[in-house]
């Protein structure tokens, strides 16, 4: 029981649909310490209770550059925070985070947005390989992607 | 009162001008109000402002009699909540109107499913406008209760103790 109260778990999600559908699922986590790690600061206040919350600014593929000072500040925080579980929704960051998670020990759980829906995210398919748990909101993702699960969708 | 919003992250003059021709040819019942983000185009036949703050956004919202889009998660969640009717127009990246084409595959799997009606393009927008007064969306049955629970059931097995490592 002692483990169970203790697990720490970071919560990765683009501000904007991926950040909502995240929301959505509070309950899978209710009563556990967690961590949010966002893009875009605007929004992280109404994530409300005590837990921190850091915006580590946007990234995607259009912007490499970008995409080495998000690297450095989510390094940071999985050295500071060192999660026991990941679990994102994506997009860019969200995979950065499962990727940096896993190699520092943790479980990592995604979420595949809803928009994908003839097929799994670039971070879905980046993350998939590793990912402890991979859920998707189509039930017909099932049949192309070995190892996915639907359960239900949350939007 | 139909609300136009495109988000605030990136224009989407395409949807903009497309409205303000419609309303130019009389096409449209109802007058327009718009929130168009950053796109450049001015409208000429509608009130049309960048930002409206989330309280100003909501009650245009609320009191619109229809919502025409992009097909932006956030404004398809509100639009499927209140029920509203909504017509949507993809962005496309061919356009640079957004990084990929997500929200084409959305909005066309919404429509068939009856939550929204889609114009692929603006040369579909005229005959969806007409659809619109009539429309009634589709409520959608989601499950997030599911998903929690599979997550919530997948953490709690982390704290058994592990036969190796």
């Amino acid at each position: 029981m002692g483990k169970q109260q203790k697990l720490r778990i970071c919560l990765a999600a683009s501000s904007g649909g991926h950040l909502s559908q995240l929301r959505k699922i509070a309950r899978a986590w209710s009563g556990r310490p967690v961590f949010w790690v966002t893009t875009v600061d605007i929004v992280n206040r109404s994530l409300g209770d005590d837990s921190r919350v850091y915006a580590v600014g946007e990234c995607n593929r259009e912007h490499l550059l970008r995409l080495v000072s998000v690297l450095v500040r989510c390094i940071y925080i999985v050295l500071t925070e060192r999660p026991d579980v990941v679990i994102s929704t994506g997009a860019a960051h969200g995979c950065l985070m499962c990727v940096l998670g896993r190699l520092a020990g943790a479980k990592v759980v995604w979420l595949d947005s809803i928009t994908n829906v003839d097929r799994i995210s670039l971070s879905g398919r980046l993350t998939r390989p590793f990912a402890d748990l991979f859920l998707v909101q189509w039930p017909d993702l099932v049949e192309r992607y070995p190892g996915v699960e639907y359960v239900g969708a949350v939007i | 009162m139909i609300f136009l919003t495109v988000g605030t992250q990136f224009p989407f003059d395409r949807l903009v001008k497309a409205v303000d021709d419609l309303a130019g040819e009389g096409l449209l019942a109802e007058e327009v109000f718009a929130q168009v983000g950053d796109s450049l185009y001015q409208p000429r036949n509608f009130q049309a402002v960048s930002s409206l703050d989330k309280k100003a956004f909501d009650g245009y919202f609320r009191s619109a009699s229809a919502v025409i889009s992009h097909a932006g998660m956030g404004t398809i969640t509100m639009a499927l909540d209140h029920g509203k009717s909504l017509l949507v127009m993809p962005r496309r990246k061919k356009y640079q109107e957004v990084v990929n084409d997500h929200q084409v595959g959305l909005a066309d799997r919404f429509a068939v499913l009856g939550h929204l009606l889609m114009a692929r393009d603006e040369t579909e927008l005229a005959d969806k406008v007409r659809q619109l007064g009539s429309f009634v969306p589709k409520p959608r049955q989601a499950d997030p209760e599911a998903v929690s629970r599979r997550i919530g059931q997948f953490l709690g097995q982390l704290g058994v103790p592990q036969t190796s490592a």
